[in-house]
């Protein structure tokens, strides 16, 4: 994706600064939304240039509607790993198998990999270690059968498939 | 061995004497002379609705005043320690994608919010001090994410000092219509805000004080850390 002209990266910036000014002040009353659009418009003047890339191109409604439907899915995929990790923990044979996986990605945008790390990171189980290109290199606590194997190219596909596949059908609509 | 031990032993002297001092102080009981005071007059006499704030700008603005100069000689003292002639950033590595990225999502949300402290500092806890510090955080993240960032210091040169005059002008501006420095003409004078207390625009000058010390608290961070990051190259 392309970098998008500077006036729709500075609106997209100022509303979505304005956006969190009424989360933050949670009040409708005139002054506070009068003095909250000039404070959104300072502040995205000094940082719209590190603040977004693709403008207001984010705003489109099939990405709005599939990051509204990613919050649900992901919590739920957070409690199941969560209660996954509960159960590890106290069974007690602890059947823990960890081991560092190779995994690759399809998103593109640097917001999109990012998402797709702390994703990672945030349902227990797997952590990521580091990000590199479309590489990424994850921290498991139970390697399945299917990825011990000695093929770098069956590893990654089998890694990658548990690991980076269920978020990125969301992500890469949101994302890029 | 013996040292420690008298250190101990010193501190544990020091301990007990402060103990016995504090064992005096009659804690939850109605002991408020000035406070009283100030809690009973602080909206009919400074339009704020935080006390806090309403004693350190309005009441006691000197004290305000004398601690920004304190920030500003600090800022000046680490610039003159570590002064040299040709001074660059010399990380070496990039943070990872993670980091730099999640940097860029977050600056302007942590500047948003020092803004949003600084304004409400006569309706919210907070004010210049915690505001200046949350946006001197924006730049510190930047300078931790990216090995090239630097603030841009003409800029902020310019406003720290134009700031700082500010405030001193509006104490100044006080002192010829009231008859001392500092003295809150906005709200004593020109009642501004009186009929909506509580509300953003109150407080008298609360939150334009504030809003000149969060810039200038901000900016001065931002010069300390941008001083302490950066070494010396020879040529």
């Amino acid at each position: 994706m392309g970098e998008a002209s500077k006036i729709s990266r500075y609106l997209y910036t100022v509303i979505v600064l304005f956006l969190i000014w009424l989360l933050l002040t949670a009040s409708l009353d005139p002054q506070e939304l009068g003095f909250g659009l000039i404070l959104s418009l300072i502040v995205a003047a000094f940082t719209y240039e590190i603040f977004t890339t693709s403008g207001l191109a984010n705003l489109h409604p099939k990405r709005v509607a599939y990051a509204i439907a990613y919050v649900p899915y992901f919590l739920w995929a957070m409690i199941m790993a969560n209660l996954d990790v509960a159960y590890r923990v106290l069974h007690p044979k602890r059947p823990i198998r960890p081991g560092i996986v190779h995994c690759k990605t399809v998103l593109n945008s640097d917001v999109g990999k990012l998402a797709l790390a702390n994703s990672i990171t945030l349902t227990p189980g797997t952590i990521t270690l580091d990000v590199d290109d479309d590489n990424y290199f994850i921290h498991w606590i139970w390697v399945p059968d299917e990825a011990l194997t000695e093929k770098e190219e069956e590893h990654v596909k089998a890694a990658s498939a548990n690991i980076t596949a269920p978020f990125e059908k969301f992500l890469k609509v949101i994302f890029g | 061995m013996l040292k420690r031990a008298l250190a101990i032993i010193t501190l544990l002297i020091i301990g007990y004497w402060l103990a016995q001092g504090l064992a005096g102080v009659p804690f939850g009981e109605d002991r408020m002379l000035v406070g009283q005071y100030y809690l009973d007059h602080v909206k009919e006499q400074t339009g704020a609705v935080n006390a806090v704030t309403a004693v350190v700008v309005n009441y006691r603005g000197f004290d305000t005043l004398g601690e920004v100069t304190v920030l500003f000689i600090a800022s000046t003292g680490v610039g003159a320690l570590l002064w040299r002639r040709k001074k660059e950033r010399t990380a070496k590595t990039e943070g990872s994608i993670v980091l730099t990225t999640g940097t860029r999502l977050l600056v302007p949300f942590v500047m948003l919010f020092g803004a949003y402290i600084f304004i409400h500092g006569h309706l919210t806890p907070g004010g210049g001090f915690p505001g200046g510090a949350t946006i001197a955080t924006a730049f510190l993240l930047l300078y931790m994410a990216f090995i090239v960032y630097e603030i841009p210091h003409k800029a902020f040169e310019k406003v720290e000092g134009a700031v700082g005059m500010t405030y001193v002008i509006v104490g100044l501006i006080g002192l010829a219509i009231g008859g001392y420095f500092l003295y809150d003409w906005i709200w004593q004078d020109w009642q501004w805000g009186a009929e909506n207390i509580g509300r953003l625009f109150s407080g008298g000058f609360i939150p334009v004080i504030y809003t000149i010390i969060g810039l200038k608290v901000g900016t001065e961070l931002s010069g300390i850390i941008d001083n302490m990051v950066k070494e010396e190259v020879s040529e």
